[in-house]
């Protein structure tokens, strides 16, 4: 984690990126004012260098990019425990999932590169087969992650059960998917995605 | 022969907790003259109240001693009930076993001992107790109240309202306090100019109300019911009765460029003026300091210009003795300076603030006057150095406040919720302008506080950081505020135009010496103390005097006025009865002993020995004796120690009583 000075002024403070958040969570992060009960009781908390309480402190002061470069996002179980708990009805795993979802986006980093490539293949899979095909998507992710043998002797299992399918099937409606990811980049191009 | 009744309280577990109660109870039932003795649970209750009663009737008792706590928490409440027995009221004494044991000593045995010991004293000394009268003395039924504040304002209209006359003395030309400068108010953002000056003219407009502005309490004597006070009426230069308050002088006045205090030095007024337009009364005064005639003898244009000629060069400080029966302080409060620290001064200032070396840098009071639509500014926030509308402004709070170390440990209570209202006040009036506030806790205890705090921040954006700041310094037009944001855990720096900072409120300055002068205790920070902190809350230990507003510790301005209401319904209790009933523990003098030597005169503080004349039959003068005024003897016991021929006697505490307490050990 970064201790580096915080430079606080109108121009350092990105308010706008705060509020997309906000808006795609349905929450206000004004409303926090640094109670802890979020972190208290928050079971991931231990991994991440910024706890939950300081992720909203953060946005507060619109330092969404010390968020972002943290792993903090990722590891969030959305269990939800703090929105349950939160006495100011700030729902965080909400913002969790609206920062997830800006990540992508954002121009900044991400250290979380495995996260970010399984949501990529992911959708590539979708894209290229109308559904999931879990066995490109385990050869692809490993290939590209540079870990050849990760989970490798899951495999045998999984096909063995009828988990995991050899060959892959199409959908039937390839073409309707493929309108529907080229609006989404329509949208996403206009700005309007959220 | 005397029958004794004592009465052990446990009280709770205070007492028998250290003292073995039963065995006080019965080793004292043996002493010489004790007719009765018990001991119970609280002696103070109901049921303890109605055993002791019980006991006075069935045993027949002549005196009673009860070992409790010390006379001045419950003497009253068992005189009362030995009244109501039927016994004289100061035939009845308290052993205090409590403070004076019980909570001092771990040692149970040695306490008990002790214990012993003290109720035994008590009962040698009850035994020599004379049937006494409660003294009545007269009470003037007008008022004093100090101080033209917002507190003193409610306390004088509800007490003039009630019918009663009441002598308001305000140190400054005008009256209206620190009220008058505020710009808005917390929590409803209500023009404090519009809910003040109303009261203002009311005050001015009562005719049961005196109005004293631009003087000072110089002395004080007497006691409850009757106190003459001695007022300093300072020379204004201008005729209060011929004064048309149209202004002309203050126009024509050359010196204008001289710093108004009522505008923190920001604004300028002329040597000859009013503090602000809506003074009251609105009569203008000569700062003789800053005036050309008074320096050089020229000018005088003001006394040209005067259409009634009411300026008056001449005018002398005039003393003033007024006879009032209750006096209500309400000198209110000083805001810590951030400035160098006053010279003698216990307080440490902040030299990381810059000593108030940066122009911008200011307190509180002076944003309110840049944020008032009468003040400097007219209204709009510019910055004192160069007039430009801060962009970044930044509001630290706990300056001085919670600070042991810089000499002042309470915390100011206002300045939470102030700065909440600056930021608000700032957003209303600077759109593109941000304000971030440095801050330890945010205090909000009060009637829609919290969600008033709450709101500068969800709604009126202010950036709240949880941290304090280090160093303020000068960079180019800029002030570097380097803090830090305990939250996140890192250092903040934040480049600001302006910086204002929420310094501690203390007592008024000279708020000891008033003390002194009305006999009244005060704190190590000069804040007047109250007879009890949670059941006489507006009350002195001092009988007929009361408290109202900061003077007695920081209050915002709903409790000033809950308090001041407080005091003058107080002073209403006192004034519903024409007579006064007083403790009738007074000295007297043996006339046959005396010889007139008035050692005793000299001696006492409340000027209560009197010379009496003793003439025979004939009418022929024998001789001259001492005589002490039972209305104002305080029963101190001062001249008692003097007499040389030991003539003078404290009821109560007679030589032979202390002799006999002696001998009881």
């Amino acid at each position: 984690m970064k201790k580096k000075k915080m430079i606080i002024s109108q121009e350092t403070m990105d308010i706008d990126f705060v509020r997309k958040v906000e808006a795609l969570a349905d929450t206000s992060v004004r409303r926090c004012f640094q109670c802890g009960k979020c972190s208290a009781g928050c079971p991931m908390a231990t991994f991440m260098e910024h706890p939950p309480n300081r992720v909203v402190r953060l946005l507060q002061l619109g330092q969404w990019r010390r968020v972002l470069e943290g792993r903090s996002i990722w590891y969030c179980a959305s269990c939800e425990t703090c929105s349950t708990r939160c006495p100011n009805k700030v729902h965080l795993a909400s913002i969790m999932d609206a920062l997830r979802k800006l990540s992508w986006d954002a121009h900044g980093p991400s250290k979380e590169g495995y996260v970010q490539l399984a949501n990529k293949l992911f959708l590539q899979n979708i894209r290229t087969y109308g559904r999931q095909y879990e066995m490109r998507l385990a050869a692809v992710f490993n290939v590209k992650s540079g870990q050849f043998l990760k989970d490798l002797m899951l495999g045998p299992k999984l096909i063995a059960k009828g988990k995991l399918k050899m060959f892959h099937s199409k959908n039937k409606n390839l073409p309707e998917i493929e309108k529907i990811f080229t609006r989404i980049a329509e949208i996403r191009a206009k700005g309007e995605a959220l | 022969m005397s029958r004794i009744g004592v009465f052990i309280c446990h009280c709770g577990e205070n007492i028998s907790r250290t003292v073995d109660v039963e065995r006080v109870a019965a080793e004292i039932g043996r002493h010489p003259g004790v007719a009765f003795s018990t001991d119970y649970k609280y002696m103070c209750s109901d049921p303890g109240q109605t055993l002791l009663k019980k006991a006075i009737q069935e045993q027949r008792l002549t005196h009673v001693v009860v070992a409790a706590c010390s006379p001045r928490m419950h003497e009253k409440t068992f005189r009362k009930a030995v009244e109501v027995a039927g016994l004289n009221p100061f035939l009845c004494e308290m052993a205090n076993i409590r403070e004076h044991c019980s909570w001092v000593h771990e040692d149970r045995e040695e306490a008990t001992v002790k214990a012993i010991d003290i109720v035994g004293m008590m009962v040698e000394r009850v035994k020599k107790n004379r049937v006494l009268a409660a003294i009545t003395v007269p009470v003037t039924k007008r008022s004093l109240v100090i101080g033209g504040g917002i507190a003193g304002i409610q306390a004088a209209l509800d007490i003039a309202d009630c019918g009663h006359e009441v002598i308001l003395v305000e140190r400054e030309p005008s009256i209206g306090g620190h009220m008058a400068q505020l710009s808005e108010t917390f929590p409803t953002l209500d023009c404090s100019q519009c809910i003040m000056t109303p009261k203002m003219v009311d005050v001015a407009n009562h005719p049961k109300i005196k109005l004293y502005t631009y003087s000072e309490i110089e002395l004080v004597e007497g006691y409850i019911g009757n106190f003459q006070v001695t007022i300093k009426k300072k020379a204004r230069s201008v005729d209060e009765d011929k004064c048309t308050g149209c202004g002309v002088c203050m126009t024509k006045c050359p010196q204008k460029k001289i710093p108004n205090r009522f505008d923190q030095n920001i604004g300028m007024r002329s040597a000859i003026y009013v503090p602000f337009p809506q003074a009251v009364p609105n009569t203008p005064v000569i700062d003789r300091d800053n005036c050309t005639w008074f320096k050089s003898g020229k000018c005088g244009v003001c006394q040209k210009v005067c259409g009634p000629g009411a300026v008056d060069f001449e005018q002398q400080d005039r003393l003033v003795v007024e006879a009032v029966g209750a006096i209500v302080v309400a000198t209110g409060f000083d805001l810590y300076s951030i400035n160098e620290k006053p010279k003698g001064s216990a307080i440490k200032g902040y030299g990381e603030f810059g000593h108030g070396k940066i122009p911008d840098v200011i307190d509180g009071m002076t944003f309110e006057r840049l944020a008032s639509a009468s003040g400097p500014t007219g209204g709009k926030i510019l910055r004192p150095s160069d007039g430009k509308e801060p962009k970044q402004i930044v509001f630290i709070q706990c300056v001085g406040s919670r600070a042991r170390e810089k000499g002042i440990s309470y915390c100011s209570k206002v300045c939470c919720m102030y700065t909440a209202k600056h930021t608000m006040l700032y957003h209303h009036k600077v759109h593109d302008g941000q304000a971030y506030v440095f801050f330890m806790d945010a205090r909000t205890p009060g009637k829609s506080y919290d969600e008033f705090w709450r709101r500068s921040i969800e709604e009126e954006e202010a950036v709240y950081i949880r941290g304090m700041v280090s160093r303020l310094y000068q960079k180019g037009d800029k002030i570097v505020v380097m803090g830090s944001d305990i939250a996140v855990g890192v250092q903040v720096e934040i480049e600001a135009d302006m910086v204002v900072l929420a310094t501690a409120i203390q007592p008024q300055k000279g708020a000891d010496t008033l003390a002194q002068k009305l006999g009244i205790s005060y704190d190590k920070y000069n804040f007047y103390s109250e007879a009890h902190a949670k059941l006489r809350p507006v009350e002195c230990a001092t009988a007929g005097i009361y408290l109202a507003g900061a003077c007695q510790g920081p209050k915002d301005i709903p409790e000033t006025v809950s308090q001041a209401s407080a005091a003058a319904a107080k002073v209403m209790t006192l004034f519903s009865k024409d007579k006064l009933e007083r403790e009738p523990v007074v000295a007297r003098v043996r006339e046959a002993g005396c010889v007139g030597c008035f050692a005793c005169k000299k001696v006492c503080a409340y000027g209560a020995v009197e010379e009496k004349e003793i003439r025979d039959r004939q009418g022929n003068l024998v001789k001259i004796v001492a005589y002490v005024n039972p209305g104002v003897c305080a029963g101190c016991g001062t001249c008692q120690a003097t007499c040389p021929s030991k003539c003078v006697e404290l009821d109560g505490y007679t030589d032979e009583q202390i002799v006999a307490m002696i001998e009881a050990l």
